[in-house]
């Protein structure tokens, strides 16, 4: 355990998901497991949540959410950042890179996480641009020169999604959830706007939820489960050449991820090596 | 014939076209290459106003050295994006030099300003016809045929080499072009690379490293491209073949057959 502990002291990751809950939704155990064993993760939101909800909104709504990522992130075992954009307003403008590309070099990131440019929310896929559109510029010294480049062109990767058009998610690798799913759950249930009204409320569900505490996390469980469980099933083959088919069999969870084509592109074992396991 | 090319930066189509583009210079067709971005944040150490004049200085002796015309649209290095104003001047520029054939980046090249100016390219590719668009500027009659240069991207969907041009006998002439562009050549690029080292002092030393430095490119272009090559040259021309540049038609615009799109490229 204390070797595991270590095995990834230094190594920095940055998640950047477009509102407050993507990247936690898409990659909390992976994040839980890396934090546990030394690595400093950040999550990082471009926007800040303002139009999630079905009754409040504006400020208000941002406050709250920021509050609930900092509890989350606690919880998890990392870093949390919003940044100040309006939800449901993300264009892949210049301003916003050049955030992205700030935050990328102040973290100092090995590795940096976005959706795909194919994801459903316009805001998903307008982080997804400007991210890949960082993914050179961070070593450019003459952009922004307030901050210096980074030595070494992070790896850049997806998050999963289920869209198929021009190409389907791809894993190139693929981490057992498993031992960090109770974080995960308890991390989610930290954002109750969104896990107990707003989700619930556009899935059209809101009255199925429950109020006491414990019955809440049994609800949010059973809310995700297909989806928390389909990484696992759809992506076993992989699963089986990382874990050997006898502990994929027993893997009920996991989180896959994507290398993108842009920055620093490791050979499978590196890659490999990077992940928790 | 007229050609015009669209780089995002000066040296993006001398390396990705250069040897096609003095072949076609050398045949009486004209050709321009527009530089979208003046190329102002290409450098380790210099930048700005200063490093876009001393690019735009190199890229016209590398013209004069490929015969061709050469300008920038001067947008900023890093900041070419899908806009209005960047779409309006690349319309123009088509139509000013009255373009039979485009050729830009594809949209997944690696990097945003190669990505952007396909994007505009694209944008342009039809507008160029439309004579309530750019109204200061006369449309063009008939649509040209848009082109991409090659790249080595694979998603959503990798580079098809529509043609391939055998340029290894201009081979020393698209050398003779890159190396007047210093700035890139000997210091931003091989410093990007941290190659920076192996740079010599000298002049010819310098025109002697850069064919090592760009060869393993340029060799694995025509490697990766050999059966367009043989389509166009046949098996034994193609085989032997060091040196090749390739395009891919693009969707938009006018759509060639084959046979007529080969005869529009220099052999």
């Amino acid at each position: 355990m204390s070797e595991n502990a270590k095995k990834f002291e230094g190594l920095k990751v940055i998640m950047i998901g477009a509102h407050p809950d993507d990247c936690e939704l898409k990659a909390g155990a992976t994040a839980a497991l890396w934090a546990s064993q030394g690595a400093s993760v950040r999550l990082m939101s471009l926007t800040n949540g303002d139009a999630g909800h079905h009754i409040s909104g504006g400020g208000a709504l941002a406050r709250r959410r920021m509050q609930e990522s900092e509890r989350s992130a606690e919880i998890l075992g990392v870093s949390s950042l919003v940044l100040d954009y309006h939800d449901g307003e993300l264009t892949p403008s210049l301003e916003v890179r050049r955030d992205v590309i700030r935050a990328i070099r102040s973290w100092q990131a090995d590795i940096v996480i976005s959706p795909r440019p194919n994801d459903y929310h316009p805001d998903h896929r307008y982080a997804s641009m400007v991210v890949a559109d960082a993914a050179y510029m961070v070593l450019v010294p003459n952009v922004c020169p307030d901050l210096p480049p980074l030595e070494a062109n992070p790896v850049f990767m997806y998050f999963p999604d289920h869209f198929r058009k021009p190409a389907p998610f791809s894993p190139d690798v693929i981490v057992d959830a498993t031992p960090a799913m109770e974080k995960k759950i308890r991390s989610l249930d930290a954002m109750d706007s969104q896990m107990y009204e707003w989700l619930p409320w556009i899935d059209r569900q809101l009255d199925e939820v429950p109020v006491e505490p414990e019955q809440r996390i049994e609800y949010l469980k059973k809310f995700w489960k297909d989806h928390f469980h389909s990484s696992a099933n759809e992506f076993k083959d992989l699963l089986t050449q990382r874990y050997g088919a006898e502990r994929a069999d027993q893997v009920n969870y996991a989180e896959a991820f994507e290398l993108c084509e842009y920055g620093c592109q490791p050979e499978r074992n590196e890659l490999w090596e990077m992940f928790p396991y | 014939m007229r050609v015009i090319m669209l780089g995002a930066h000066p040296d993006d189509s001398e390396y990705y076209a250069g040897g096609t583009a003095v072949k076609w210079a050398a045949s009486g067709v004209d050709v321009q290459i527009i530089a979208i971005s003046g190329g102002d944040a290409g450098h380790q150490s210099e930048g700005g106003g200063a490093l876009a004049r001393r690019r735009a200085e190199e890229s016209v002796r590398s013209a004069n050295v490929l015969g061709v015309s050469w300008r920038t649209l001067d947008f900023h290095d890093g900041g070419v994006i899908p806009s209005l104003e960047v779409r309006e001047a690349v319309i123009r520029a088509i139509r000013d030099w009255r373009a039979d054939i485009v050729i830009s980046h594809r949209p997944n090249d690696y990097h945003p300003d190669h990505r952007y100016a396909g994007m505009v390219m694209q944008d342009a590719a039809y507008l160029v016809a439309v004579p309530n668009i750019c109204p200061d500027t006369p449309r063009l009659e008939k649509n040209p045929v848009f082109m991409y240069f090659l790249d080595e991207f694979q998603r959503p969907y990798p580079f098809r080499a529509d043609v391939a041009v055998d340029v290894g006998d201009v081979m020393k002439t698209k050398y003779d072009a890159l190396h007047q562009m210093d700035s890139q050549m000997y210091e931003w690029l091989p410093w990007m690379d941290g190659r920076i080292d192996e740079v010599p002092d000298d002049d010819e030393g310098r025109r002697k490293w850069l064919e090592t430095y760009m060869e393993p490119d340029f060799l694995r272009w025509t490697d990766n491209h050999r059966d367009a090559l043989a389509g166009r040259y046949g098996d034994s021309q193609a085989a032997g073949a060091k040196f090749s540049e390739s395009f891919e038609l693009c969707e938009y615009g006018h759509q060639p057959s084959r046979d007529q799109l080969w005869e529009m490229f220099p052999r």
